[in-house]
């Protein structure tokens, strides 16, 4: 029993991470109709982000999440701007294949830079753990990126429910062409939104770095993983992105412990085609063509 | 002589000159070079039919590819199958990766059959280095010595020479070739490029959607199958990332992208321009070439870093070309030459 809670609790905390990178490829979506393959690269330089601002200026991950957010949401506005937007009435295909191509810019940009060795960041309280009792222990730096993610992940709801900019966010996500003519500027609302999802996949970025290794290609599992749950919850829902973060978190500890760890990613991949096979519209979603 | 003479002519030209090519020319490394180019053919070509003609792009043909080759060399090493039989197994096993697949992806549109695809590619690299039994995980395979082929007691090739891979590459080559030849013009052919316009429109005059593109993915993949188990062979050597990996995919997608999807001559131009330039990349050619037009100094610090680095950077080129292709070529190169002529057809009249 207490390794099943042990494993559920920590599915959840890394869950919570995993909703934030969900989140922010739904939200392009949402708004766009693009496929970001792009973004666990853009995580993946989040990380290095991180990893930077920690060997060069001694700044503590978590801290370094107040500068990246912003750095990170300026980078995706340039994306977006530059190469996405000419892309927006394209086929399907040349949208993907644009991301992907961005995607390896920055995977091997990155490796030519800091070379493909793995980078650890290791703070004082990297490997700490809280007992919680039961047998059950908690790693500290898990505990306050979820925390973190929980916070921000709660912002952002507050930020597309109740401000003007983010309901306009919504209604362009719900009806571009209705959008635009009630007045929103919907490319504006491109940018704003392609930068809110770099920017929550950099923090995600941010919040694993004490916790995970970093090299140029940790992106490709990532943004495989952020598919895995936006399809999960539903294309285009946040509702969704988020519980099935949660739910991928989850099932990956479960499937380490009860599987193996080298088969977890597989169970997740399999689940994702069943998900395919029986309801592709996800948990939340809407069956729309 | 009309068109079509002169076309068959030179068709009949290049033939010949491919198929005379290694008794003048011994240099392995230029063989080398022909076979990997055969190869590239062969995996765009393969891609094209699926990709290009049904329009159902695939991002995970590794998967093909990479079972392809597993199975001739798990076979072999393991079995003592030799390759020619094993490369049969290898068809058989992507037939059944396949259908799975396409009975799962191909009752979605759109994106879906592209995440899926990437999804089962993944599946299939992680269970590579996984089955440490069959396949010796993440080490890989190495095959030190092929059997030599024989027909009775008569020695066909010890493979002790490139010569023998090079005829077996320009055989893939063609048969890829002459099969996307076949599909562009036969009902099927039509089929697919009906389901890639419109695939309502295809429906509704009582195209059977999923059937044809099962097909097509079948064909596909079996062709990949044979180029994967060819590379695997020639190369002696398979592991995850190199057959199975997301870079393998994005590759042979990026022979058509380059080339022009759905156009026959779209993968070998595409070939035509990936495989030197890789190539030069990683033999550093390029900063040697620098160097000695005197632009880079060799012991000055770019040169050091150019020499160091610009081998490991034929993927940030793919990754380059990829994005300038779809931004300004989105047809590719065959794209742009048919633009060009019309312009020039147009200004004639």
């Amino acid at each position: 029993m207490a390794v099943f809670l042990q494993s559920l609790i920590s599915g959840i905390l890394i869950g919570g991470v995993y909703a934030l990178i969900g989140i922010g490829l739904t939200l392009i979506f949402g708004v766009m109709r693009v496929i970001n393959f792009a973004h666990g690269d853009i995580m993946m330089v989040g990380m290095y982000l991180t990893y930077l601002l920690f060997t060069l200026m001694g700044i503590d991950p978590f801290v370094s999440v107040l500068i990246s957010f912003p750095l990170m949401f300026l980078f995706g506005g340039f994306l977006q701007k530059t190469f996405i937007n000419r892309v927006l009435n394209a086929v399907a295909q040349n949208q993907i294949l644009l991301t992907i191509g961005l995607g390896l810019v920055m995977s091997n940009t990155v490796m030519l830079i800091f070379t493909s060795d793995y980078k650890i960041l290791t703070t004082s309280y990297s490997s700490s753990t809280i007992q919680v009792g039961g047998g059950v222990s908690v790693s500290t730096p898990l505990l306050i990126s979820f925390l973190i993610t929980a916070a921000i992940t709660a912002a952002l709801y507050w930020f597309l429910l109740k401000t003007d900019t983010g309901q306009a966010i919504r209604a362009t996500a719900q009806d571009r062409d209705a959008a635009q003519l009630m007045g929103i500027n919907v490319s504006r609302m491109s940018i704003i939104a392609f930068g809110l999802g770099a920017a929550l996949a950099g923090t995600a970025g941010a919040l694993i770095s004490p916790t995970y290794y970093i090299f140029p290609q940790v992106g490709a599992t990532f943004t495989l993983k952020a598919f895995v749950i936006t399809v999960l919850g539903g294309m285009g829902s946040v509702v969704g992105a988020t519980l099935g973060g949660i739910l991928i978190g989850i099932t990956e500890s479960m499937s380490a412990v009860y599987i193996s760890s080298g088969w977890k990613d597989v169970v997740v991949f399999v689940l994702f085609l069943l998900v395919l096979l029986f309801k592709p519209s996800g948990l939340m979603g809407k069956s729309r063509t | 002589m009309n068109k079509t003479t002169l076309k068959a002519l030179l068709g009949l030209a290049s033939l010949a000159f491919l198929l005379l090519l290694p008794r003048y020319v011994d240099s392995p490394y230029a063989l080398h070079m022909m076979i990997l180019l055969f190869l590239s053919v062969s995996q765009g070509q393969s891609w094209n039919i699926l990709g290009g003609y049904a329009g159902q792009h695939s991002v995970g043909h590794a998967a093909y590819f990479g079972v392809g080759a597993y199975t001739t060399m798990m076979l072999m090493h393991a079995k003592q199958v030799v390759p020619w039989v094993g490369v049969w197994a290898g068809v058989a096993a992507v037939v059944v990766v396949a259908l799975v697949i396409g009975s799962i992806c191909f009752r979605l549109r759109g994106p879906y059959f592209v995440l899926a695809s990437i999804a089962v590619a993944e599946i299939m690299r992680l269970s590579a280095i996984n089955l440490t039994t069959l396949t010796n995980g993440a080490e890989g395979i190495l095959a030190t010595e092929i059997p030599a082929f024989k027909i009775g007691e008569r020695l066909v090739t010890d493979f002790s020479t490139k010569v023998p891979f090079y005829y077996i590459g320009l055989f893939l080559g063609l048969l890829t070739i002459a099969i996307t030849y076949w599909v562009q013009h036969s009902k099927l052919g039509y089929y697919f490029q009906a389901i890639r316009e419109d695939q309502d429109a295809a429906h509704s005059l009582g195209i059977h959607i999923a059937l044809y593109k099962n097909i097509g993915l079948v064909i596909s993949a079996v062709l990949t199958s044979l180029a994967g188990s060819f590379y695997g062979i020639y190369v002696g050597f398979v592991d995850p990332p190199t057959v199975l990996g997301l870079d393998v995919s994005v590759q042979i997608m990026l022979i058509c992208i380059i080339g022009g999807m759905g156009t026959l001559w779209g993968p070998m131009l595409g070939s035509l321009v990936l495989v030197p330039l890789s190539e030069a990349l990683r033999s550093n050619m390029i900063t040697e070439g620098l160097v000695k037009i005197g632009l880079v100094s060799a012991d000055s610090r770019i040169g050091l870093f150019l020499k160091e680095n610009l081998s490991h950077a034929h993927v940030l080129l793919y990754g380059i070309l990829v994005v300038l292709v779809i931004l300004f070529m989105p047809d590719g190169l065959m794209g742009f030459v048919k633009k060009m002529a019309a312009r020039r057809h147009r200004e004639a009249v």
